[in-house]
């Protein structure tokens, strides 16, 4: 499967905040972060549907979280996720003179992810920022 | 009645009971106050070196060892403290020619700034519940990330000048990328921008107020906003990030929108600042150095720029401590493993991931709920509260102040 290039918006969802005042290392919080929304159309030409697990990469980190369809007009080539750890792996640094990082404007490439996959771990992630 | 510190907001109106572990006889708490007040209940911080518990004593000895022996020390955080620990942390990086940054680095800023230093015209939340016809959200989503604004200021109340509200004398607007859950409140007065596209569609705008034919979109629909907007009484523009991140260097150009819309109505400009006293570090900073963030102290002279946001000195400093914030979990991949390399210390009720990577943490009391003390709400607007629950934790204030005394 070719992946299909997209623009990723970060944004702030109640639901998602909420879990992660109770614990950034739940599953609640992890299943309400680590997803990603699709265009319907875009989730159709990736031959995917909703709750498959989405492979979302570029240069600068990679995570696999579960695909939502969007209930939005069509925004084909736009995709959104949840300003949390699992976006922010893939947020390029400084992309002005402001030097504020690129959390709402992140090119990456998303494909089904492999069938021995799972949604990435906060441990993952943690061990990751570690090195 | 209780404070709320979960948002910069913060609701003076809260009932709650909280006791024996538990939240109880709640009343106006939203469903993210509902879990900041929860959250004094779980994953709770103890102090640790190396990830070994030890006494708070030791913990603070440890902390002030690692700042006294760096040459550059980066402090961050601030905005979910109260202006009394703000205050403290300031002279505490003075005291260690050190770096000092809070969240507004990489968040409201740049729009901050213009507001503190007068270039655009704001009011108090309280002037929009009284006399604003039309509120416009800007790259904004209250509904999930300061969810009684509506209700409290922009929207629902019945204010001095406006007692048929959103029924008949309120208009809410949305400008955004997406059809955001505050969007679906007033689907009709929907305005879609292309992603990166708020500073050509400001233009649009700007075209439309004199009378010409926009390039930009559905001219309809263009044409209609500039009509709504001639013919508002009093109106409020709320940005949040949408239209911060999308516009960055080229603030100017809202500048020009805002002053243009001033000669022909009266429009004031509130930014949705995210935490609850980042608008009080930026007031804090401004006053004693003249700069809202991004400050070093090195050689005993502030200095403002990129390279003491958090995001460059993260990569060029030798110890950091961070007060209660979480950047390895809200910063970029590349800023957050510079972070973890540090010998870090990690002021925070919670436990995160930057007090997982932390060599040193330190517990504090929840502001607002277990600590008293005063904040600046979004719109300037002092605050006093008081505490809620009795604990036996130190305030960040308190600790910062052992940690000056032991340096």
């Amino acid at each position: 499967m070719v992946g299909l290039e997209v623009s990723i918006v970060t944004v702030r969802d109640i639901f998602q905040d909420e879990a992660g005042r109770h614990s950034r290392f739940s599953e609640d919080y992890r299943s309400k972060s680590a997803v990603i929304i699709l265009d319907r159309q875009d989730l159709g030409s990736l031959g995917a549907k909703e709750g498959d697990l989405i492979a979302v990469e570029n240069d600068i980190g990679s995570v696999v979280v579960a695909a939502v369809a969007s209930h939005d007009d069509a925004h084909p080539g736009l995709a959104i996720m949840y300003n949390s750890p699992w976006s922010n792996q893939l947020v390029p640094e400084a992309v002005s003179q402001s030097s504020i990082p690129g959390f709402k404007s992140i090119r990456a490439t998303v494909q089904p992810a492999e069938g021995s996959a799972a949604v990435t771990d906060i441990s993952a992630i943690f061990s990751r920022i570690k090195g | 009645m209780a404070t709320c510190t979960g948002c910069s907001l913060l609701c003076e109106d809260i009932e709650a009971e909280l006791s024996g572990g538990k939240l109880s006889k709640v009343k106006n708490l939203c469903r993210k106050g509902h879990g900041h007040f929860q959250s004094a209940f779980s994953e709770r911080t103890v102090p640790m070196i190396d990830g070994k518990e030890v006494d708070l004593d030791r913990a603070i000895a440890r902390a002030a060892e690692i700042l006294r022996s760096a040459k550059s020390p980066l402090l961050f955080g601030w905005s979910n403290s109260t202006l009394e620990a703000q205050n403290v942390g300031i002279s505490l990086a003075e005291k260690l020619d050190a770096t000092i940054d809070d969240t507004s680095s990489f968040c409201q800023g740049i729009l901050m700034e213009r507001i503190l230093s007068g270039s655009i015209p704001t009011c108090t939340l309280d002037d929009v519940r009284n006399y604003a016809d039309v509120s416009i959200f800007w790259g904004a989503d209250p509904s999930s990330s300061h969810p009684r604004h509506l209700s409290r200021f922009s929207y629902y109340p019945r204010g001095d000048k406006r007692q048929k509200s959103y029924e008949e004398e309120r208009t809410c607007m949305v400008v955004d990328v997406r059809m955001s859950a505050t969007a679906t409140l007033c689907k009709d007065y929907l305005f879609r921008v292309p992603l990166g596209g708020d500073a050509e569609f400001m233009e649009a705008i700007l075209s439309v107020l004199e009378g010409k034919i926009p390039r930009l979109g559905d001219k309809k629909k263009m044409i209609e906003l500039g009509g709504l907007l001639k013919k508002t009484e009093w109106g409020a523009i709320f940005p949040g990030l949408g239209m911060v991140y999308s516009l960055q260097d080229n603030m100017e150009v809202f500048e020009r929108l805002i002053a243009r819309l001033n000669e022909i109505t009266t429009f004031k400009v509130v930014p949705m600042v995210g935490h609850f006293n980042m608008r009080g570090f930026n007031e804090l900073l401004r006053e004693k150095t003249g700069y809202i963030n991004r400050v070093s102290f090195k050689g005993g002279v502030a200095v403002h720029g990129p390279e003491q946001s958090v995001m460059a000195a993260a990569k060029t400093c030798d110890a950091a401590l961070v007060v209660g914030s979480d950047p390895l979990s809200s910063l970029p991949f590349g800023t957050a493993r510079a972070l973890a390399r540090l010998p870090l210390i990690a002021i925070d009720p919670r436990r995160s991931l930057t007090t997982d990577a932390a060599e040193v943490v330190i517990p504090a009391a929840i502001s607002g709920l277990e600590a008293g003390g005063t904040a600046v709400r979004m719109d300037g607007v002092k605050i006093k509260f008081e505490p809620i629950i009795k604990a036996d934790l130190p305030t960040d204030e308190q600790i910062l102040s052992r940690i000056m005394e032991a340096i």
